[in-house]
């Protein structure tokens, strides 16, 4: 097994504030689906940048499937890796199909046409994320939700063998959100493709994403552990360390051979709980 | 399938759009306070008896003239095609990064200084409208990237505030210059179509031809670009090197515009517009199709420019906005169900 995602020692810090990340070094072997999980301001979509050669690491390295990101072009780059953000600023109301077309730019003919396999790519995005039916329509015509899985469309268009994800679900229902979880996890199963995805919902993660990346903030754990842990999921997003890394109170259930998790408010008590449900 | 943007489709519209265009050039080149014949002027030069006035007017006048006004017209609609994926704004113009206000800051001081020297025998008003064109876009280019390459704001600002400060330093100028000299410059901001001769329309033609057929082989990076520098990037696309080369060639085709004409406002703001509400916003189609009706719609407000009063005229930056804007707001309510920002 070769990894897909390699981090090396990676610090960045935005200007001269300290550090968001600080010698941050794992691996994703090809073929894995991890969840990047931590609170607002950790660094979780900083992180998802560097992967992504957006931003520069100021100190270690990321490589692409053994290809160190520094001495990688734009092209290099975009044909391992597609991300899909959740910003969207709108700009001249292009069409829900000439979006996710653009996810074919690189591949354009001379012409600065797309090809029929171009076409065929998104066409087959569109289908997999449900986004036929508005393909005529512009985005700015479209709910949040309908909106994102476009994005999510155009970046299954990229037809990279790495897909980075930030909050892939943030606007979705609760059937598109199961609806998208599946499609990432039919996709790395049926093409092997390499799925990172930032989320907030624990319960999501722990049954579809094999490993998870938990982000502490930076003086929460002792000075010797590093700020994150990595490994699979189940051993990860633990009561206690979920606790930890947000600073809530949870509630703990075993429903089938899954365990779930359940942020109490404050009101609900001040003690950790925990039951078992069948 | 959806429909979207086919190289036929897009060969098709542009094939029609420039027979229209030639059909436009060819029309009001035979329209003017003094009428001529087509018939007469395809005769040629030399009549048996006596020259021919039609062909000398419809030569050395009108046809000069005429090609000028589309140069101007496809260097301004191109460019503000351009200007507003760059900046991510649809209310951006080719001007709006002080090349306006640079220009003529630069025409009054070459006319308040009373520059007595030629080039090649001709004013160097047009010099001077060109460097002080460029000179500015670069400079607001050059704040704007300090102040990052993600976000437009602090580029727009730059612009805003710059053209705001060079138009204080025109008016003050205006305010303790001649009156006689105020004519010529006033007549430019307004925008100002002449008879050029043919070494500069070849020249300036060239250089304005060979702009937008650089611009178009970028346009097709420019669709992603306008949407955000992010989403461009991760699909692959150079985002610097793209962006570098359409602003420089932009603003260079605009400062060609505008040393050769003065100030001609609208054109570079509603054409690209108008093609767009019509059209869709894809830039493979949205530029060549807004460079051809950018020359029409010029040559158009020229012809009435220059007979609506004769033997006087008009400077034509008065007729474009009279013109255009009327027009454009019948598009914009025809056509406003399709632009989402107003649904």
């Amino acid at each position: 097994m070769t990894s897909a995602i390699q981090a090396e020692h990676v610090t960045f810090g935005y200007g001269r504030d300290k550090p968001v990340l600080q010698d941050l070094s794992f691996q994703v072997q090809t073929g894995t689906f991890l969840a990047i999980i931590g609170p607002n301001g950790v660094g979780k979509s900083t992180l998802i940048n560097i992967l992504a050669g957006q931003l520069r690491p100021q100190s270690g390295a990321v490589l692409l499937e053994g290809a160190n990101v520094r001495s990688c072009s734009v092209r290099d780059i975009a044909r391992r890796v597609a991300i899909v953000r959740q910003e969207f600023v709108p700009a001249f109301g292009f069409s829900v199909m000439e979006t996710v077309l653009m996810a074919r730019t690189l591949h354009y003919g001379r012409l600065g046409f797309e090809s029929g396999a171009d076409r065929e790519l998104a066409t087959r995005a569109m289908e997999l994320t449900a986004t036929t039916e508005f393909a005529s329509r512009t985005l700015g015509n479209l709910s949040a939700g309908e909106r994102q899985r476009v994005f999510i469309a155009r970046g299954l268009a990229q037809d990279t063998p790495i897909l980075l994800l930030d909050e892939p679900t943030s606007f979705l229902d609760l059937k598109h959100q199961v609806q998208i979880y599946g499609l990432l996890k039919s996709i790395q199963t049926d093409k092997g493709t390499t799925i990172v995805a930032i989320t907030h919902d624990i319960n999501l993660a722990t049954q579809y994403c094999d490993q998870t990346l938990l982000l502490y903030p930076l003086g929460s754990r002792p000075a010797e552990h590093p700020s994150y842990r990595i490994g699979k999921t189940a051993e990860i997003l633990t009561p206690e360390e979920v606790e930890r890394a947000f600073d809530v109170r949870v509630f703990s259930a075993i429903v089938g051979n899954q365990r779930f998790l359940v942020p109490l408010g404050a009101r609900a008590g001040n003690s950790s709980h925990s039951g078992r449900t069948s | 399938m959806h429909p979207t943007l086919s190289p036929r489709t897009l060969l098709t519209r542009t094939a029609v759009a420039t027979v229209l265009l030639v059909l436009v050039m060819l029309l009001c080149s035979l329209i003017g306070p003094q009428a001529i014949s087509l018939k007469a002027v395809v005769s040629g030069p030399t009549n048996p008896t006596a020259p021919n006035p039609d062909y000398e007017i419809f030569v050395r006048v009108r046809v000069p003239r005429i090609i000028l006004a589309a140069l101007v017209g496809a260097a301004l609609a191109s460019a503000g095609v351009i200007f507003q994926a760059l900046l991510r704004n649809p209310l951006a113009d080719p001007y709006i990064l002080g090349i306006s206000s640079g220009a003529g800051l630069g025409v009054i001081l070459a006319v308040i200084s009373g520059v007595g020297w030629t080039l090649w025998g001709r004013s160097p008003v047009a010099v001077f409208a060109f460097v002080g064109a460029l000179g500015t876009v670069w400079l607001v280019w050059g704040i704007g990237r300090i102040t990052g390459k993600y976000h437009v704001t602090g580029l727009l600002l730059a612009g805003v505030v710059v053209n705001a400060f060079l138009s204080a330093m025109i008016m003050f100028l205006t305010s303790i210059a001649k009156s006689q000299q105020l004519y010529a410059t006033i007549f430019w901001l307004m925008g100002n179509m002449t008879e050029e001769d043919f070494l500069v329309l070849w020249v300036g033609g060239g250089c304005i031809v060979a702009g937008i057929v650089g611009l178009f082989f970028l346009s097709p990076q420019l669709n992603i670009i306008s949407v955000g520098y992010h989403d461009a990037k991760s699909v692959g696309v150079p985002v610097e090197r793209i962006e570098f080369a359409a602003f420089a060639i932009s603003a260079f085709i605009t400062a060609v515009a505008v040393s050769l004409s003065g100030l001609i406002g609208f054109v570079g703001l509603i054409i690209p517009h108008a093609v767009r509400l019509v059209f869709g916003p894809d830039h493979r189609q949205l530029l060549p199709l807004s460079t051809l009706a950018g020359a029409m719609f010029l040559v158009l407000a020229d012809t009435v420019a220059r007979t609506i009063v004769a033997p006087a005229q008009l400077p034509v930056g008065v007729i474009t906005a009279i013109l255009g804007g009327p027009f454009f707001l019948v598009l914009l309510v025809k056509y406003s169900r399709k632009v989402y920002w107003l649904a």
